[in-house]
């Protein structure tokens, strides 16, 4: 059991990188071109102050952006990992209290956002993808080297 | 396989380098490329203190706000159903009304804003509006909306004056747009339409979708 973890572990790392270095890099690049949209899809919480909410829009994409390049070639990934993770947790928080409080908003994960219908939130959907994701990041934090690292 | 850590670690260091570059000039980019700035130009009835919206009846009250974008087709819907309805309290000056158009769907939102801002120099902002939303293409950023059917647009509504081609032509307000933007999301306006009066938004779950119900709404804020 142990040496099968051993084998296995440089590919789970991988894949884990991979997934969720092209997903923050995916969700950033998605989001650079239309910043002001960004900016909305964040103060669409209703969280943060909005001059907080406005810059946080305008730089978070970014900050993805730099994580997932970082996951991706495999440079600093104990620290890029656990930085995910705690960005998927901060994701995780907020869709959470928008749920818990009734608003009726789109994620903005992936570009979009702002208010939309009732019916059409998808907060247990998106929920699930961001604890997934953060999985995935938290075991980064602990096995950061794998196969096809840029660093080794 | 850590017979070579040196450059090993200037290899980390590097691509860390890179990557810090990279995310530090696209966020600098980006607050330069979206910066509002009071030294654009802006049309005759456009007001800093209304956030940048055009401003018809500024003596009136009470005020009503809406945000819109020409290329969402949820706006063109609010438009549909109760754009007779404000045109008449515009017509009758029974409220200031102040028309903020965004641009988040893209380019030719831009275009359509700017367009509808030259129309309201010429006195036709009312009639541009509407002839945007009713001549709202099916998809976004179609390629349909480029200067020449601003200009047809236009003159459907009765626009004849060189001024007036030589604005949408050359885009005078286009930089202006971004004024709306940047006062919107300091008013945390998060939706197109987002319509308030007197500050204070409507419900968009029922007073939008329902003209008896929108104007019992502008009614009860003293529309009469």
């Amino acid at each position: 059991m142990a040496d099968k973890f051993k084998v296995l572990q440089p590919w789970v790392t991988l894949l884990s990188r991979l997934v969720l270095g092209g997903v923050l890099l995916v969700a950033g690049g998605l989001k650079v071109g239309n910043l002001p949209k960004s900016a909305m899809a964040v103060r669409s919480y209703e969280m943060l102050p909005i001059p907080l909410a406005n810059f946080l829009g305008y730089t978070l994409p970014w900050i993805e952006i730099g994580m997932g390049l970082l996951l991706i070639v495999g440079v600093a990934v104990k620290i890029s990992g656990a930085l995910g993770a705690l960005t998927m947790l901060a994701f995780i928080i907020a869709i959470a209290q928008a749920w818990a409080r009734g608003l009726s908003i789109d994620c903005g994960c992936f570009g979009g956002g702002g208010a939309i219908d009732p019916e059409d939130t998808k907060y247990p959907q998106k929920l699930l993808e961001n604890m997934g994701l953060m999985s995935l990041g938290i075991f980064l934090y602990f096995f950061p080297k794998g196969r096809f690292g840029l660093e080794k | 396989m850590a017979t070579n850590s040196g450059s090993d670690k200037g290899t980390r260091n590097l691509v860390i380098g890179m990557v810090a570059f990279i995310v530090a000039v696209g966020i600098i980019f980006s607050f330069i490329s979206n910066r509002a700035n009071s030294n654009y130009a802006i049309p005759a009835t456009v007001s800093e203190a209304d956030g940048y919206g055009i401003v018809l009846n500024p003596t009136a009250t009470p005020t009503i706000d809406i945000w819109v974008d020409y290329q969402c087709p949820a706006c063109r819907t609010f438009e549909v159903l109760n754009g007779g309805y404000i045109n008449e309290v515009i017509a009758q000056k029974k409220a200031k009304v102040v028309f903020h158009p965004l641009t988040f769907i893209g380019a030719e939102s831009i275009i359509a804003a700017n367009a509808a801002a030259c129309a309201a120099d010429e006195n036709k902002f009312v009639d541009m509006n509407l002839a945007l939303f009713q001549n709202q293409p099916n998809n976004e950023n179609s390629g349909q909306w480029q200067a020449e059917a601003m200009l047809a647009l236009g003159e459907s509504v009765g626009i004849k004056s060189e001024t007036f081609k030589q604005c949408v032509r050359d885009g005078n307000y286009v930089k202006w747009t971004r004024n709306v933007t940047d006062a919107s999301a300091n008013k945390n306006v998060n939706s197109t339409p987002t319509i308030r009066i007197n500050g204070k938004d409507l419900d968009r779950n029922t007073e939008y979708g329902d003209p008896v119900k929108f104007k019992a709404a502008l009614a009860a804020a003293g529309v009469k």
